[in-house]
Formats: structure tokens, sequence, C-alpha cells
């Protein structure tokens, strides 16, 4: 009896492997046939991803499976899952150099500069080296998703109602001694305002005598995220980083020496986060450095935006991502923004790379590919032909192009910036960026793993964001951290 | 003659156990294969896993610097062992979720049997009071993070004790940002939540004393603290010692509380924590490293839950 009874469990414990069996099978033939499965790690355009393959299924009869992850959820640990399974994605979207190397190293990325025929071909060669994935500089491994950017993002109102002209251009172009002016300036005109004048790309400008509509509500200058590690880990520092490196490649393959080279950059850096964290405006008047500054509850993502939006900062840097944010608070400010670029006070000596000088660095905004589509180098060759198809038609046909500007509310990476225009002003600005050739990249991305925002933002907030006073010293000590933890973890 | 109720219970029983023995196999054979899908076979390919290179989608061969084509080309031996013993931030989460586990087991208990005592004591609307404490406990541990990080930023920091408060109690203040302070932090947070839950533990043990102890010792002429210290406490044992273990046990284990009100910032990382961050602390991912984090975890949790098991039988043979 125990023995019939064993074997009848077994029975069962083979018929339930069997039906878990059949069921992966059952999807393997699904995607053998007419199919492609594409992963896609942005879940913000979850819906509007879906909508654009149903699209592409409309026009050319193939199936396209697409996954999104659901927002704030983690996409390497989900593709991981899913590259364990037998129904593996076709196409995958990754983020660039930061992630190339595992799916690299595993074989799972196909090298796109092999393929030199058909539209496709031509596409990725054409796709300009700036914005290519590549671990070596030859290979090529992904199509770019869409190109972000940021910098400090300003009201236009604000300003012209401060300047009774359009100063955006000046400030632009203006020096860091110029800019750090400006702010000092500006915190005093808030605190009682005057007739004060700055000087700006040397042109002097006289600022408004009173206080106007929305200037009335300034509190500080500079709206801060102190609690959000990434924005001064990553983003700000990515500005320095440019001082030394072009690319995240570069970044990636640097010596110790060459990172040593970036201490000078670094200290610049903590220099113009001393600038920007010492004229901060807050929910309720002037804010301060201090431990109230890293609570999340108080300055967390949403409520710098809002401090923002509410016209309470003049400054906010933050990227085109942002947009919808501050949408949210108020569509009007939202419709009248535009980027200026992150200034840091370098000197000749700080800039080791020979394309860029100083006044190309304060002047440009970093533009870069956050997300890359690859295509799995494991599925089959026709799987392969077929991705390629779906990606040259995302990226060249009308449907694909309308969904990609109007759906995702993206920049192409191959857009055209004279003649393209996306609904939203944060992007507007940064393709008049790339048409003017202010840009800078992200080379940050190639610094080890967890560096910028889990070990140098989490010093600069731990120890620093919390201090009211700073001093050279103070720059010397965050320069001489972030240049050895990167040596220690590459 | 022998009583009619003994009978009709015997046969009962002898139904039941008739049953059970037929079926045992049919019955447990669901939780079995459950337990061996999600549990057994997992963990032992995880543990065969942190002696390899393994990289979460694929074996890393480290000869040849590229992806193994076989299992023993990824083999490490105890290098991951070794590795994770080395690394600082290991170690740190190790004494960290120690440090927090001994005032933890203190300061629960110690509140827990407070109330129990209390509810024990009072003969009116114990009922509402024993749900209101246990109440926190039926909370997820993130909305928990949350709702803690919102009361000491804001509640603590600006209202309690702010310098212009009735209050005013500096190290109150901006509990999240100090490593001691948010060791005590996460402590308080833990107490609301498991206190309640401890408590019906320790109330069940003081139902089961007999008042006819405290009867004598009163007639005796016993203090209150003298009772509590002579009769309480020792016929609490067992209560003491479930209650002892599952915090330490839970302390070991906890997470969710710990993402959400530091996110390990400020060395707070604790053990858990530390385990699931392995695997972004480089690219490409050490989830070989983290595998062998996680077996020392599991050797911490066992040998805990050993010592508990053996105590606690321990104890009830002594009734």
């Amino acid at each position: 009896m125990k023995k019939l009874l064993i074997g009848l469990s077994i029975v069962a414990l083979a018929c339930s492997t069997s039906i878990f069996a059949n069921g992966a099978s059952e999807s393997t033939t699904k995607t053998e046939d007419n199919s492609i499965y594409v992963y896609n790690s942005k879940g913000e355009n979850a819906e509007q991803f879906a909508a654009m393959c149903a699209a592409y299924e409309a026009e050319t009869g193939i199936h396209v499976k697409n996954f999104s992850i659901g927002s704030g959820q983690d996409h390497m640990e989900t593709l991981r899952a899913e590259m364990n399974s037998n129904d593996m994605p076709t196409i995958f979207s990754i983020q660039g150099m930061k992630e190339l190397p595992e799916w690299e190293q595993g074989g799972f990325v196909q090298d796109l500069s092999k393929v030199t025929t058909g539209d496709f071909g031509k596409m990725v060669q054409a796709i300009p080296e700036g914005l290519r994935l590549s671990s070596d500089g030859m290979n090529s491994y992904g199509v770019p998703y869409n190109v972000e950017g940021y910098g400090y993002i300003v009201d236009k109102a604000m300003l012209e109602e401060l300047f009774s002209m359009d100063p955006t251009a000046d400030i632009q172009a203006a020096s860091y001694d110029e800019w750090a002016n400006f702010v000092t300036t500006m915190t005093k005109w808030i605190a009682s305002p005057s007739a004060a004048k700055v000087t700006l790309n040397g042109k002097v400008y006289t600022l408004a005598s009173q206080k106007g509509p929305l200037s009335k509500n300034l509190t500080g200058v500079f709206s801060v995220m102190g609690s959000e590690k990434w924005t001064y880990g990553d983003h700000f520092i990515n500005v320095a980083v440019n001082a030394v490196f072009g690319s995240s490649r570069e970044a990636a393959e640097a010596t110790d020496a060459q990172v040593g080279e970036l201490e000078g950059a670094f200290e610049v850096y903590a220099k113009a986060l001393d600038l920007k964290t010492s004229n901060l405006a807050g929910a309720n008047g002037p804010a301060q450095r201090g431990q109230d500054f890293v609570s999340s509850a108080k300055f967390g993502y949403d409520q710098a935006v809002q401090i923002f939006a509410q016209s309470k900062a003049l400054f906010l840097k933050q990227g085109n991502w942002a947009y919808g944010n501050i949408e949210g608070v108020d569509a009007d400010v939202a419709s009248r923004l535009e980027f200026l670029p992150v200034k840091m006070p370098f000197t000749a000596q700080d800039v080791k790379r020979t394309d860029k000088d100083v006044a190309d660095l304060n002047s440009s905004i970093p533009v870069y590919v956050p997300n890359y589509f690859t295509v799995n180098a494991l599925v089959s060759d026709s799987k392969k032909q077929m991705a390629y198809d779906f990606l040259y038609w995302l990226n060249n046909s009308e449907t694909g192009k309308d969904y990609v500007i109007n759906q995702f509310n993206f920049i192409p990476y191959n857009a055209d910036p004279a003649t393209t225009t996306v609904p939203n002003s944060l992007g507007n600005s940064i393709i008049s960026y790339i048409d003017t050739d202010h840009t800078l990249s992200a080379p940050y991305n190639g610094s080890p793993a967890g560096w910028s925002g889990d070990t140098v933002g989490k010093f600069v907030m731990e120890n620093y964001l919390t201090k009211l006073n700073w001093t050279p010293a103070d720059y010397k000590t965050i320069a001489d951290y972030a240049v050895s933890t990167w040596q220690e973890m590459n | 003659m022998i009583p009619k109720p003994i009978r009709l219970t015997t046969i009962i029983e002898g139904i039941i156990m008739n049953i059970y023995k037929k079926w045992f196999w049919p019955l447990v054979a669901p939780a079995l294969i459950l337990f061996a899908a999600v549990v057994l076979v997992p963990f032992i390919v995880g543990f065969v896993n942190s002696f390899l290179a393994w990289r979460g989608t694929y074996y890393f061969n480290p000869e040849t610097n590229s992806r193994a084509t076989s299992f023993f080309q990824s083999f490490v031996g105890l290098t991951n062992y070794k590795e994770a013993f080395q690394d600082e931030r290991f170690m740190n989460a190790f004494w960290y979720t120690i440090k927090y586990a001994i005032v933890a087991v203190i300061s629960i208990n110690v509140v827990a049997l407070a109330l129990a005592v209390f509810l024990d004591s009072i003969s009116k609307g114990a009922g509402p009071f024993r749900t209101i404490f246990f109440l926190p406990n039926m909370l997820g541990g993130l909305a928990l993070g949350f709702i803690w990080q919102f009361i000491f930023q804001i509640v603590y920091t600006d209202i309690l004790f702010a310098p212009d408060a009735l209050l005013h109690a500096e190290f109150l203040r901006y509990m999240t940002q100090d490593t001691t302070k948010a060791l005590f932090a996460l402590v308080i947070l833990n107490v609301w939540q498991y206190a309640g839950y401890m408590m019906i533990i320790y109330t069940a043990g003081l139902n089961n004393i007999p008042t006819d102890f405290y009867e004598a010792a009163s007639l005796d002429g016993a203090t209150a603290w003298q009772k509590f210290r002579k009769i309480t406490v020792p016929m609490l044992m067992s209560s003491f010692t479930i209650c002892l273990f599952m915090v330490i046990a839970n302390s070991f284990k906890l997470l969710d509380q710990n993402v959400a009100l530091t996110d390990g910032d400020f060395n707070t990382r604790m053990l858990a924590l530390q385990i699931l961050r392995t695997t972004k602390d480089s690219t490409p991912p050490n989830y070989g490293k983290a595998q062998a984090q996680a077996v020392i975890f599991f050797v911490i949790i066992a040998i805990i839950s050993i010592i508990q098991v053996r105590a606690t039988s321990k104890r009830e043979l002594e009734y």
C-alpha cells in the first residue's frame, strides 16, 4: 500500500513537472514562428510601447510579444530571469556602458557592426560615434533608444521678469565667475530687491528694482534634491568627469593614473556644489545645508520639483524626464522651460581632453543615450533578422517615429535638429543644444559599478550636505575620496 | 465498567489514525512537492552556486576571462566565502545586525511583557487594547518603514522634539541620519510592530499560571514585585524562550524596514540588505559571492533555530 502511494505521488510529481515543461515548450514554439519578443526596461511608457508593438503587427503581420517593467521595478533582475527562461527576449534594452559588461561577457549581445547589409546595416553604420554602444571602439552593440539631457532648468518668463529681456544666450556663454556672481547677487536680490548690475558674457544687465508676479515667489536660487544621491553623485559629477573623459568607454578603460587626472576636476565639482547648495530655495523661505536638507520628506525629488514649479527657485538641475513632473504642478511654467549649462570653475589645467576647453564645458549640457536596444545573440538568425527589421521600422517609419516622439515623448537619436520639434519645451531645448553642437556626454557611466551615486554621492550626502560651512580643505577631501574610491573599485 | 465517553474517543481516535496511516503520503505529498520545488531544490542549487563564479545568467570562467562552457571551469572553491568575509561591507552589516539583535531582543520583550502584564491586571477593556497593540503587526514592513520615516523626519524632528517644542530633545531628532540613532530608530519601529505579537504569546503564558500560586503567596505576605519575580517569571520561561528566539531570528532576517527607513545610508546596511545589494556592487554582478553570503546567513539562522528548538523542548520537559 505504502509503495503504491509513493508510486502514485511520484507519478503526480512527474505529471506536474511535465505540465510546467509543457507550458514552457508551448511558448517556445509560439515564438519560433512569426513573432519576436521585445523586453522594454522602461516602465513609464509601458502602455504606449504595447500600442507601438500592436501597430507594428498591424503593418507587418509579425507578432511582437512585449514586456515592460513596472514603474520602479528593478529592470535588471527581471531581465536576468527572462534570460534564464526558455523564452528569451529577441530584443532587450539596457542602460548602455553601465550594464553592457555583463551581457557582453555572457555572450548575449549581438555585435551589430557585423551587420553591413540592408537598411538596418546602413542605419547601424550611421549611428554617430558619440552615441555608439561600443566596448572597444570597433564593435557596436546597440541601437539608441532615445537621447536625454540635463542642466539647470529655468523658467524663461522668470528671467524676462528679472532682466526685462531674454538673457539666456548670455547666461549660457557666461564664465563661471560671472555665473557665481550672478548667483550670489540673486540671493541678495531675493532678500531685498534692488536694481543691481550683473555681468554675463561681458554684457552688463540691470536687475528689476522690484519683485514681479513670478519673482515675488522666489525663496532661493536653486531647488536641490538633497536626499537624492544620484542628482549630485551621478549627474552633477558627470560634468566634472567630462573634463577628462570624452566617453564612457574611455572612462571604463582608464588606468589609475588617468583616473588620478580627475583630481582637479573633482575639486572644481565640490566648489560648484558648494555654490549651489549655499544658495538654496526652500518651501517656506531660503534653505541651508544641514540635516533637514538630506531628509527625503523635505528635499526629495517631488518636493524639489514642487519648489521649482511654484516659482520659489530660479533653477532646478534636472533632465527632460522631469518635464511631466513639473507639468503636473504647473502646466504654464512647464511650457516656458529651457536648459542652462551646469557651470564649474574649471581652469585649463583641469581639462585633460583635447577636444573641449573650459568655455566649451561651461556652455554645454550633457546629452546622451540612457538606454539602448540590443539584439539577443543567442536566438536564431531568422529571429535576428526580424529584430533588425523591427528596430529599423521603429526608427525610420512614419508610424515608428510618431510613437517615439509623440507617444513616448522622447527625442529620437537620429532626429535632424534643424527640422525636429518635440511636444515639450525641455526636449526642444535639448535639440537646440544638439543643433549648435554644445553637448557633453555621460562618461560617468564608465566608472566602476556603484562608484558615483552609492559611493561618492553617499559620502557627500552623509558628510557634507549636512554641514553648513565648507572650507577649501573639504573640496580637497571630496576630490581625494572620489579619485581614490574609483581607483580602488576599478 | 469503562465509562462510555472514553470508549467513544478511542474508537474515533482509531478511525482517525487509520485514515492518517492510509492517507499519509497523499496528504503530505502536495506540501512536500511545494517544499521541494520552492525551498529544497533552490537551496541546493544555490549552495552549489556559492562555489562557482556565477553571474546570474551565465557561469564565468576566471581562467579565460569569458563565459564558461561547463560548471567545472567555473568552480572557484571557497573564493566566494573568502571574499565575503574580507568584504568590509559584509562584516559591517554582520556586526550591525548583531548589535541590532541585542537591543531589539531586550526592548521588544520588555515592552511585550509589560503590555501582557498590564492587560492581565485590568478587568475591563483588555480585548480592545489587545487588538490595538496587535494591529501594527498586520502592516507590511515596507509600509511601516515609510510611515516611520515620515514620523522620524517630520514628527520627531520638527514637531515633538524641535528646539521650540515643549520636549526639546536633540538626540531624538534626525533619527535616520546617524548609524547609532538609526539603529534605535529601527528598534522603535520594530517594538511598535512586534511587541503586540509577542504580547499575545506572553498573555497565553500568563493565563496558564494557576491563580492558587498568587493566592498562596499573598497569604504569605509576598509583595507584587516578589510575586512577579518568584512566580510569574519562572512560570513564563517557555514563553520567554519562544519570544527571545523569534525576535532574534526576525532581527537577522530584517529587510523591508531597513530598506524603507534608511536604505543602508549612514552605514545602516543589515545582513539581508547587504546580500540583496551585493549583485549591484559590481558589473558583471557577482551572484556567486551573494550566494556565499546567503549560505553564511543560512548557517547563522540555522544555528539560532536549532538552539531555539533545543531550549524550548528542554523547558517543556520540566513541566
